[in-house]
């Protein structure tokens, strides 16, 4: 009944007349309630805006200044007048830097070494995970423990014995890991590679997060659990396999202090661009000490900034979505 | 490997091992790998650097002589090494006043980031961005720079951002009766917006993903009761996302902890490339056991005031 003149009233008065009538229906309490929610849902916006903006730029600012910086020549660097906008405009630095870094080969060794250790790491940390999150053992509380220990100990604490480690693999005098691929591939095949621990932590709770039930059903059909594993899980977890891997390229691409350590002769763009300065005397005169001044030397060295992220960026651009709505997923959450 | 073959060898062999003598020695198969990779890189080296800490270590052709010293290295490290102590309470004085501006910040960007407006999905990638640069020597080289032209830290930032700025507005608002002790503490925190808003990424992401579990329900009950925003806040979006802010506050304090770029960590390594192993070792475990006792304590408060929705 209440409803039928609700309607009539709706067909025949404006919405405006309509608001007044609902208006006046409210209590005091609820009436002050709705204008002041009106009022702050007209000004909220605008400082929301200015907070995203102005965090926003300090963010960026980097960034512009990487590009502002890479493409202009050195001597505006001198020239008070130019702070954003380079007065003259070269692409000399640009190719003076990609020859100092060696670029394109350092990103072939980076991307081989990246996508290789990632996606090993990732299904070593998954199938730890779940052994971890669906079966009962003794012990399990202190092997737990020790994945979180991982996750707590930084890798400086370890970094010197972990180099006599593999500098004698296995207590052998004659082989000898230093400065090989092996030292990044096979800490990451057995789940202790960058962050090996806070991977098998997600896997964990990802897999405890998924309802038995559909294990259960496997198993019933004779599945083992390896075979109940990859045919049922694995498919299940996709979202969170694409999300930890994504993370664990960009961690290992950010990567220097383990790779210094272990590598002498292998380069990845991380530790190219933490010594770019010799790099830079070396490829421009032909002489590691001399130095340049420094003022000077940012244009290259934003340039190498710039040259080093923007595979990742692009990286980023594209699968954005996977980044920030795969964490949701993946169960770290819970 | 072997155990999980002999698991299923004796599972067919003999029916009478019990489903879940079966079920855990496959756990044990799962886990071995990791096993046995955890062993030889972590356990082992963790041990021996445990030892290194109360030895003498020379390093002679690739091989290490350790010679036992007791707890020299430790009290070298606090009477003999001045520094060392100064950078250490630098450290943990910066790692507390950081730490839940960090949270506070992250968690206030993550509430504004969950709301509906135009342009949030740009927003978002904005705001993520820290994620995938911060941690590398990127980061590095864009601090370095703010510092090599001239103007101490924030270099070009404090002509928009920092201290005048901050001054000047206070004076314009007519507020000079603040105290110094104030005025210092606004000062650092315009100051350092840079580094929280840089070392908060993960935080923003983690926040954003509690804010979204949170069940339209609750909302809605909060609609209809009026509550106001400032009310929503505290009695449903906190209790909700409490848990994170421990998770948060653990990661924020090991991520500024095991920074190469901290102080502390930078003298360790310092130490190991001219060779002292021993006293770098001994170092790195004093700092490691502070570590862990920031992190229990920390815990053992939080876990107070934490709301779980199940267990």
């Amino acid at each position: 009944m209440s409803e039928k003149t609700a309607m009539a009233d709706k067909n025949k008065l404006s919405s405006r007349q309509l608001k007044k009538l609902r208006m006046e229906n409210m209590t005091r309490e609820e009436r002050s309630y709705v204008k002041r929610k009106a009022l702050v849902d007209k000004i909220w916006p605008f400082f929301r805006f200015v907070i995203i903006f102005g965090l926003g730029f300090v963010i960026l600012y980097p960034l512009l200044y990487m590009i502002s910086c890479a493409f202009r020549d050195k001597m505006d660097m001198n020239d008070p007048t130019v702070m954003w906008v380079p007065r003259h405009y070269t692409l000399d630095i640009m190719k003076e830097t990609i020859q100092a870094m060696d670029f394109w080969n350092t990103l072939k060794n980076t991307l081989l070494l990246n996508i290789g250790c990632s996606f090993v790491q990732v299904v070593s940390c998954a199938v730890t995970g779940y052994g971890f999150a669906r079966f009962n053992f003794k012990g399990k509380k202190i092997l737990f423990g020790i994945v979180i220990m991982m996750i707590l100990v930084p890798t400086q604490v370890i970094s010197l014995p972990l180099y006599m480690q593999f500098r004698h693999f296995l207590g052998s005098e004659k082989i000898n890991l230093i400065d090989t691929m092996w030292t990044m591939y096979l800490p990451a095949m057995t789940a202790n590679g960058i962050r090996g621990g806070l991977m098998i932590l997600i896997f964990r709770q990802f897999f405890r997060g998924l309802p038995r039930e559909i294990e259960d059903a496997a198993y019933i059909d004779g599945c083992g659990p390896f075979r109940t594993f990859v045919m049922v899980m694995v498919p299940n977890a996709a979202s969170a396999f694409l999300t930890v891997f994504l993370f664990s390229v960009v961690w290992y691409w950010n990567d220097y202090y383990v790779s210094t350590t272990f590598f002498t002769n292998t380069n990845t763009i991380a530790t190219v661009l933490s010594d770019l300065d010799i790099r830079l005397s070396k490829a421009l005169f032909n002489d590691a000490t001399i130095k340049i001044n420094p003022r000077e030397q940012i244009v290259w060295k934003q340039a190498g900034c710039l040259l080093s992220i923007t595979p990742i960026l692009v990286l980023y651009a594209c699968l954005q979505k996977y980044f920030t709505e795969g964490i949701e997923r993946s169960g770290i959450v819970s | 490997m072997s155990e999980k073959v002999k698991a299923k060898a004796s599972g067919t062999k003999r029916s009478r091992l019990s489903y879940e003598r079966r079920k855990a020695l496959y756990g044990y198969g799962f886990i071995s790998l990791w096993l046995i990779g955890t062993i030889i890189f972590f356990l082992i080296p963790l041990g021996k650097s445990l030892w290194y800490s109360f030895n003498n270590v020379t390093i002679t052709t690739g091989k290490s002589n350790t010679e036992w010293l007791g707890l020299k290295n430790y009290k070298d490290a606090f009477l003999n090494d001045k520094e060392f102590s100064e950078d250490l309470r630098l450290t943990l004085i910066e790692t507390l006043w950081k730490t839940p501006l960090i949270i506070i910040f992250s968690l206030f960007i993550a509430v504004i980031l969950n709301q509906k407006f135009r342009g949030r999905a740009l927003a978002r990638a904005v705001f993520f961005l820290p994620v995938i640069i911060a941690t590398g020597p990127v980061l590095k080289i864009i601090n370095g720079d703010m510092g090599s032209t001239e103007n101490t830290k924030a270099a070009q930032f404090s002509t928009m951002f920092s201290t005048d700025l901050v001054g000047e507005l206070l004076q314009f608002l007519g507020i000079y009766g603040i105290s110094d002790k104030m005025g210092l503490m606004i000062q650092t925190v315009a100051d350092n917006i840079f580094g929280i808003v840089w070392s908060s990424g993960i935080q923003i992401l983690l926040f954003l993903a509690a804010l979204q579990n949170i069940p339209s329900s609750a909302r809605e009950a909060a609609q209809m009761e009026g509550a106001t925003a400032w009310e929503y806040f505290w009695k449903i979006t906190f209790p909700y996302v409490s848990p994170f802010i421990l998770a948060n506050i653990i990661f924020t304090v090991i991520d500024t902890f095991t920074n190469p770029m901290n102080i502390v960590m930078g003298r360790i390594l310092s130490l190991k490339s001219s060779w002292e192993f021993g006293l770098a070792s001994a170092m790195a475990w004093i700092y490691f056991g502070i570590v862990l006792a920031a992190i229990g304590i920390i815990t053992f408060i939080v876990n107070k005031f934490i709301y779980y929705e199940v267990e």
